[in-house]
């Protein structure tokens, strides 16, 4: 596991990104005015917003699949050229691929690599175990639930051995009891291995109980209300320990108001 | 008609990989078969009766009887085995070859965007023309053999084999497209990894159709020039009127049709796996 280009940076940080569209029917439209925010290395920090606002867009930003109009991404302290080396990431369609079991897509990532089979066996093994999908790694995904299924797709993420998560509401269609479990193996595989997340999502509750940070957006055009560091004392990994701590709700209702959703 | 034992439960395994026949569906296939056999008898009946009472020119429309005689022949001095041999031969080669070709070019058109929209124009301008049509120049260029017919078989499928192919690999979810390139993917990965088996949907799609295409083209090279094949026999008998012979080699060919569509599902089943589970 080698460290950035400069380990003291942290791994992803926006400095003033925006995007707007050209050539829309309804002329130049601007998604994202103004975003900045930092993640720090093994930090989980959350962004809400309300629906529409962008989030998709400013995580392909992030991600290097879509230029920016304004601004610059830094990961490591460099601004990003291309696609960032060492980032996963996870999106509400867990994209499986219906020709590959369980397994196959858990290691596409690291097939794509090059790593060989041996290694790739012994890898995502012990991933899918540790998700609890040992029996499950020849089936294919038309045969998994919808549980199941996000739980291959995290651990294909984790399987290419990432420094920084990017995930884009991953656990809304999820129901709710799936959804805790999901989150709660999230951050232990998370803050276990010391890496760093940025979870997008509507989600406030999730947000709340799973981050460090949590980003407050505005509407369209997208700007940064607000940023909250969430002190929940206690296992952090635990999830609905998290929900049920008295701060919980002061977060939750504080940040409610600053979506303005009427 | 009493169902057997009276189990009409539909009980379906589910975690079971191969469909497990029950009583009940056992006992529906075979009313269903019975049911079509039914009707060919009524259909082979009625052919009879109406050419037997003159009512129908026998002649022009030939007998049941003279049919069976005719295939009874065939089977006898060894022609329906040759002229089918023959004909399946340039099916088959013409079916893969035109599938090879279109579906490569259908596919590698996906690597570039430019490319693609040069040529889309000349593609469908070339799918526009009936095979048919080309028959005579086919002739000339490749001469009345083999060539010639596996050319027309060729023709009959390239076209459709690659407008699918490229269709199949144009219609990839370009979230899925991403999620490779996020993966470390270069194009191609991503064509390899996803792209190809992501169409192998509708190439396979495309296989049970062009399969037919190319019997069609076989057929058509045959009668335009030959010396043997199903085609050839059928035009041959029908230039000496010999209605029954007709439908008997049409007997042939359609149960040649079937065997070759028969042995593309089973090709597809075995290659993808993933599809065969759902349907269950």
């Amino acid at each position: 596991m080698t460290p950035g280009p400069q380990s003291g940076a942290a791994p992803l940080a926006a400095r003033e990104i925006g995007k707007s569209f050209d050539g829309t029917p309804a002329g130049a439209v601007e998604v994202i005015r103004s975003i900045s925010f930092t993640l720090g290395r093994s930090e989980i920090v959350s962004i809400v917003g309300p629906s529409g606002c962008g989030k998709t867009t400013l995580l392909n930003m992030i991600g290097g699949l879509l230029p920016p109009s304004r601004g610059t991404v830094i990961w490591h302290g460099q601004a990003l050229r291309g696609v960032p080396p060492r980032a996963g990431y996870m999106l509400q369609k867990d994209l499986l691929f219906p020709w590959r079991t369980a397994f196959e897509n858990a290691s596409l990532g690291l097939q794509v690599k090059g790593v060989g089979r041996q290694e790739r066996r012994e890898r995502v093994m012990a991933l899918l175990d540790r998700l609890g999908l040992a029996g499950f790694v020849n089936y294919y995904p038309s045969a998994l639930s919808g549980g199941m299924r996000q739980r291959v797709a995290l651990a294909r993420t984790l399987a290419a051995d990432p420094e920084v998560l990017l995930l884009d509401e991953p656990f809304s269609a999820l129901d709710f009891q799936t959804k805790i479990l999901i989150e709660r193996d999230t951050a232990r595989l998370v803050r276990d291995a010391g890496r760093s997340l940025l979870l997008i999502t509507h989600d406030v509750e999730e947000a709340v109980s799973l981050s460090d940070r949590v980003v407050v957006l505005s509407h369209r055009p997208c700007t940064v209300v607000a940023e909250h560091a969430i002190s929940l004392d206690g296992d952090r990994t635990d999830v609905l320990a998290a929900r049920e701590h008295r701060e919980f709700g002061h977060y939750v209702r504080a940040i409610w108001n600053e979506l303005d959703i009427h | 008609m009493s169902a057997p034992s009276g189990t009409s439960s539909t009980s379906i395994d589910r975690g079971a990989a191969a469909p497990r026949v029950t009583w009940g569906r056992l006992g529906g296939m075979l009313r269903v078969l019975l049911a079509q056999s039914l009707l060919i008898a009524a259909m082979l009946a009625f052919w009879h009766w109406a050419t037997a009472h003159g009512s129908v020119n026998a002649f022009l429309f030939g007998t049941p009887e003279a049919v069976g005689g005719y295939l009874v022949k065939m089977f006898a001095d060894g022609s329906v085995w040759h002229d089918a041999w023959i004909t399946g031969a340039e099916t088959l080669a013409g079916f893969g070859l035109g599938n090879v070709l279109g579906t490569a070019i259908g596919l590698l058109l996906w690597y570039s965007r430019f490319l693609s929209r040069v040529v889309q124009p000349f593609i469908l301008a070339l799918g526009s023309i009936p095979v048919v049509a080309l028959a005579p120049i086919v002739i000339i260029w490749f001469g009345t053999g083999f060539a010639s017919k596996l050319a027309m078989a060729t023709l009959s499928v390239i076209v459709v084999a690659l407008v699918i192919s490229y269709k199949g690999a144009m219609g990839v979810d370009p979230d899925q497209i991403n999620l490779m390139r996020s993966l470390g993917a270069n194009r191609h990965q991503i064509f390899r990894h996803l792209v190809v088996p992501a169409s192998l949907t509708d190439i396979f799609a495309g296989l049970k159709l062009t399969v037919g295409f190319a019997l069609v083209g076989a057929i058509v090279g045959e009668f335009m020039s030959s010396a043997d094949g199903l085609g050839h026999a059928i035009f041959k008998a029908g230039s000496l009127y010999a209605i029954a012979k007709v439908f008997a080699e049409l007997v042939v060919t359609m149960v040649l049709a079937l065997l070759l569509s028969a042995v593309v599902v089973r090709v597809e089943r075995a290659l993808l796996p993933w599809r065969h589970d759902l349907q269950n």
